[in-house]
């Protein structure tokens, strides 16, 4: 599991990295609003921890910029305690929790665990990537032409489609798509890339999938 | 028998381009046999239109019930359906029936590549012989083929009960549905030739 932790308070950011480390995670640490976005445009995540009060850019503003992208990793917001309209646009913004500062560190862990168990995916009815939609009502995807998508397939565009122009790992694919089901590989993953590849054809969709079996994939303009 | 028949006496040759269309067909399933193993027909209809539906068709457009409605005017005195496994099948058969000598594509509508509003697929195209004679040929796979059988049922049946709207999208759905099935057996079937390669 990969966290993003954007926290500007140079020792409480080490602290909370060194110990998300200790628990397992994968950690990329940002220390201010414009690291972060820059590591949010190169990468995907399991899940996001974004202080509101960071110089630069803030945190709400972060968490708007990536909702914006039709991103919908999950994402905890750090609020000083005072900051009752923080919190509150926070979550409007499309947060899934809050925490006030100062924590206890086992809360945090606790919240972390629980946001990455439910994985309420904050999701449009609706996403668009260059001429291509993929609606999830009734699980269509449609350019010129229009096809009906099975569960797997569906959820494998949506994650392409939230994560546009990035290089997403078959490994992180699998953990987010198949996550406890020993039975799925790389073959897998490559097999249901391979339906979404001549299903977009098929709508003669204006994009492309990139990449090759067991590697990383990428949704981008054809 | 009529006597006198709306083809006058073009029977023969009608017989004869259909003929010649269905040759190249045989011949293409025969080789497509030979190198993957599997036929990519699974089946083929042909007709020549009958005396009694040729002279309702002219009814129907407004034409005089003549020979020259029937051979110029009308393009369906002959009939060919060709009923493909796969998708890239359909295609494969395109191309083969686009270059038979002494035939040209007068016009060739696409409806898998863009489907028509209700969900229907298929590929259609009229060809003309030298000699002046007209065949429709319509190309599909098997499950395009089970969906307007269906459509065809529900669009004819006098009084259709229940929620025209609602079975009408829910058809559409179906349509989409075993397109996205056709597409998927496709990618299976690619990628158990890729392996065998």
């Amino acid at each position: 599991m990969k966290l993003l932790l954007a926290e500007d308070t140079r020792d409480l950011n080490r602290a909370v990295t060194a110990i998300l480390k200790h628990e397992g995670f994968e950690v990329d640490s940002a220390y201010d609003g414009e690291e972060a976005l820059s590591f949010l445009t190169a990468g995907s995540y399991d899940g996001i921890i974004l202080d509101i009060m960071m110089p630069k850019v803030s945190g709400i503003e972060v968490l708007t910029s990536l909702r914006k992208m039709n991103d919908s990793t999950p994402v905890l917001l750090l609020t000083a305690k005072a900051e009752v309209d923080d919190r509150v646009s926070g979550l409007d913004a499309g947060a899934d929790d809050y925490l006030t500062k100062p924590f206890a560190m086992k809360e945090l862990l606790a919240r972390i665990r629980s946001m990455l168990r439910r994985r309420t995916r904050y999701s449009a009815e609706e996403l668009h990537f260059e001429g291509l939609s993929l609606r999830s009502e009734s699980l269509e995807l449609a350019a010129e032409n229009s096809v009906r998508l099975s569960m797997k397939e569906f959820e494998l565009m949506r994650l392409l489609i939230t994560n546009p122009d990035k290089e997403l790992s078959t490994e992180f694919i699998l953990n987010q798509l198949w996550a406890g089901e020993p039975d799925a590989g790389a073959d897998t993953v490559y097999l249901y890339i391979s339906y979404l590849r001549g299903k977009l054809k098929a709508v003669d969709a204006n994009v492309r999938i990139e990449g090759n079996r067991g590697g990383s994939f990428r949704l981008t303009k054809a | 028998m009529s006597e006198t028949s709306i083809y006058g006496s073009h029977l023969p040759e009608l017989n004869n381009t259909m003929n010649t269309i269905l040759t190249e067909v045989t011949a293409v399933r025969q080789e497509l046999t030979e190198k993957t193993g599997s036929d990519p027909v699974e089946h083929l209809l042909s007709r020549i239109k009958s005396e009694e539906s040729m002279r309702e068709k002219c009814r129907r457009k407004g034409l005089p019930e003549t020979e020259h409605s029937a051979l110029a005017d009308i393009h369906d005195a002959i009939g060919i359906r060709v009923v493909c496994s796969f998708i890239d099948d359909v295609y494969t058969i395109r191309d083969r029936l686009t270059a038979i000598p002494g035939f040209t594509v007068v016009d060739e509508k696409d409806y898998i590549k863009k489907c028509k509003p209700n969900g229907y697929r298929s590929l259609h195209m009229i060809l003309r012989s030298d000699n002046g004679f007209y065949a429709e040929i319509q190309l599909r796979t098997i499950s395009m083929d089970v969906w307007a059988a269906l459509e065809h049922h529900m669009r004819y049946k006098k009084q259709v009960n229940g929620n025209l709207p609602l079975l009408t999208s829910e058809l559409k759905r179906c349509a989409d549905e075993l397109a996205s099935t056709d597409l998927s057996m496709q990618t299976i079937r690619d990628m158990i030739l890729e392996e065998g390669a």
